[in-house]
């Protein structure tokens, strides 16, 4: 009995620090945000807002376009996940599904080139997309971020590519089908949790990305969220309590999407890793 | 048509196919990474100011890299994302390990320890920092608070070059830890449950059944994690962006924060495409390596 209760009291311990872990940054910043700027300054701080205000969150809505930032951000992780995940399923089927000579060698060269550091080509592909007249649109940061999750969602695909039946393909081309039919009417279909994953991790990464779109989009109309939350800052100050609130408005939809796709998204990572 | 003939024509048509498949990959990689990798090297041997347009690309042979040698400042941001891979990495490591046994218990309820990984890895790495910066505050933060509570003297996190890189490490430590421990996690649950029985009717305590089953068992996921932290610590940024912006002065800075620097606000094309070239012979070693690994186990699985 004793036993029982401790074993029961360990599991207990460990779910608790690993929530509190990594609920705690997220929790702090709500509090914050409910604070006024004269609470945050008493000495000692406080833990618990003492007159709760949602003033921050309404001036994090007008002081910044964030709505804009917001909307930014959607429009270039959902096309680059788009783009991403046709790109690397077209080449996960062709790497594991068809008899191709050195298939490992190009698997190997296609996850080096992908998994080169995009931050050491900055340079260039400011360059490139200034030549191109992209710098300020979609497009400058849609392509870069289809190539940043290519090595992850090739990776994915070809492991649930890897598990259908040849017979199921086999079959549906004796009833009529090419093998691009067979391809985007059985093998995508059924294995629809890895394309799901895939596009769930294509589209973290892009929502994610800093430093290129800190680079490729001056303009602070064209600005993404993870961008837009640093203008906030004050010139020497930093407003706390509006940062905060700002945040938390900011990692609101990254939280729904995780929380409803939690399963995946962890069977995802995994798979990718350590099947990789 | 002998059966030979035919299954030859089925494989040219399947290479053919491939070929095809493949092509969309290639185009995007030719022109987001092979491309430019190409214009990095030319530009690096060039003298490009943005700031003096008129004066045109001017060969300049391993003058900016000889320019590069004798700058401190990339020395010391070369050390300094060194510093932050060798502190990070390891640290992201055990802490990462520790969150994946205590992950691995058997929860009734599973969604708060699942969310309680996914939530820092999903934090945009900028917010991450933002983050931390508030919790290091000198005066209202809660770091601080707490070493008052605990009889301490608080400490100026952000404006002492030690200090400030020990906080930049603590948020990347806690940042990446959760990637770790969701990889790791999968490498343990892979682990037979038999072997600890086994162990265990053999009298082996807790302590030896994790050295002798659990990490060796985990061997090829931490390897996996370890490479890739690698990687993406080579390119460290964002954080020290959004926590010291390099400073104080530009102690904390890393290779990443100098090349855009020196890109963006000095506007040197020439010199920053050098230091992109040396970062990314800094990665192709950890690329490398993690290719080597790949391929060995692959054909240790006896894939083809």
């Amino acid at each position: 009995m004793g036993f029982n209760f401790n074993r029961k009291a360990v599991v207990w311990f460990a779910a608790i620090i690993v929530a509190v872990n990594g609920f705690f940054p997220a929790v702090w910043i709500f509090l914050t945000a409910l604070k006024t700027e004269t609470e945050l300054i008493k000495s000692p701080i406080t833990y618990l807002p003492q007159a709760p205000t949602l003033a921050n969150f309404e001036t994090a809505f007008t002081a910044q376009p964030i709505l804009r930032f917001m909307w930014n951000s959607f429009v270039v992780a959902s096309l680059s996940t788009v783009l991403c995940v046709l790109v690397s399923a077209l080449a996960a089927y062709a790497l594991t599904r068809l008899r191709m000579p050195y298939r490992n060698l190009i698997m190997s060269v296609l996850l080096a080139v992908a998994m080169f550091p995009l931050i050491s080509l900055m340079v260039p592909l400011f360059k490139v997309m200034r030549e191109l007249g992209l710098l300020n649109t979609y497009l400058a940061l849609i392509l870069p971020y289809a190539v940043l999750s290519l090595p992850v969602c090739t990776l994915v695909m070809a492991s649930f590519f890897q598990d259908i039946p040849p017979d199921l393909e086999a079959a549906a081309m004796i009833d009529g089908c090419t093998r691009v039919q067979a391809l985007f009417k059985v093998v995508i279909p059924l294995s629809a949790p890895g394309v799901f994953t895939a596009a769930i991790l294509a589209f973290v990464n892009a929502w994610d990305e800093f430093l290129l779109a800190l680079t490729m989009m001056s303009r602070v109309s064209m600005r993404t969220l993870s961008v837009g939350i640093t203008l906030y800052q004050g010139e020497f100050a930093f407003p706390w309590p509006l940062i905060s609130a700002a945040l938390i408005i900011a990692i609101v939809p990254i939280c729904i999407i995780i929380a409803i796709f939690q399963e995946r998204v962890v069977g995802g990572l995994t798979s990718g890793g350590v099947k990789g | 048509m002998t059966d030979a003939a035919i299954s030859t024509r089925k494989d040219m048509s399947e290479r053919k196919l491939g070929m095809l498949l493949l092509l969309p990959a290639a185009v995007l990689l030719s022109l987001i990474v092979l491309y430019p990798i190409a214009t990095l090297l030319f530009t690096s041997l060039h003298s490009v100011s943005n700031a003096n347009p008129q004066a045109g690309e001017q060969w300049v042979g391993l003058a900016n890299y000889a320019r590069a040698f004798d700058d401190d400042r990339f020395w010391h941001s070369l050390w300094q994302t060194v510093l932050y891979i060798v502190i990070t990495v390891p640290g992201a490591l055990l802490m990462g390990l520790g969150l994946a046994l205590l992950a691995n218990k058997p929860f009734t309820i599973k969604w708060p320890v699942r969310l309680g990984l996914l939530l820092p890895w999903a934090l945009p790495l900028v917010f991450c920092g933002l983050i931390f910066r508030w919790f290091f505050e000198y005066e209202t933060g809660i770091v601080n608070d707490l070493l008052v509570r605990l009889g301490a003297e608080p400490l100026r996190w952000l404006s002492s070059p030690t200090l400030a890189t020990i906080a930049i490490c603590i948020t990347i430590i806690w940042k990446s830890s959760s990637f770790m421990a969701l990889m790791l996690l999968a490498g343990l649950q892979s682990i037979p449950k038999s072997l600890y029985e086994a162990a265990e009717v053999d009298g082996a305590s807790k302590w030896q059944q994790f050295v002798e089953i659990t990490l060796p068992m985990l061997r090829p996921a931490i390897f996996v994690a370890l490479i890739f932290r690698t990687i993406t610590a080579i390119q460290t940024f964002d954080i020290p962006y959004a926590m010291t912006g390099g400073g104080p002065g530009d102690a904390t800075e890393t290779l990443a924060m100098y090349i855009h620097k020196t890109t963006l606000d000095f506007l040197d094309f020439g010199y920053g495409s050098t230091l992109a070239t040396l970062m990314f012979l800094l990665s192709l070693v950890a690329t490398s390596g993690y290719l080597k690994y790949t391929r060995r186990s692959a054909s240790r699985s006896g894939e083809d």
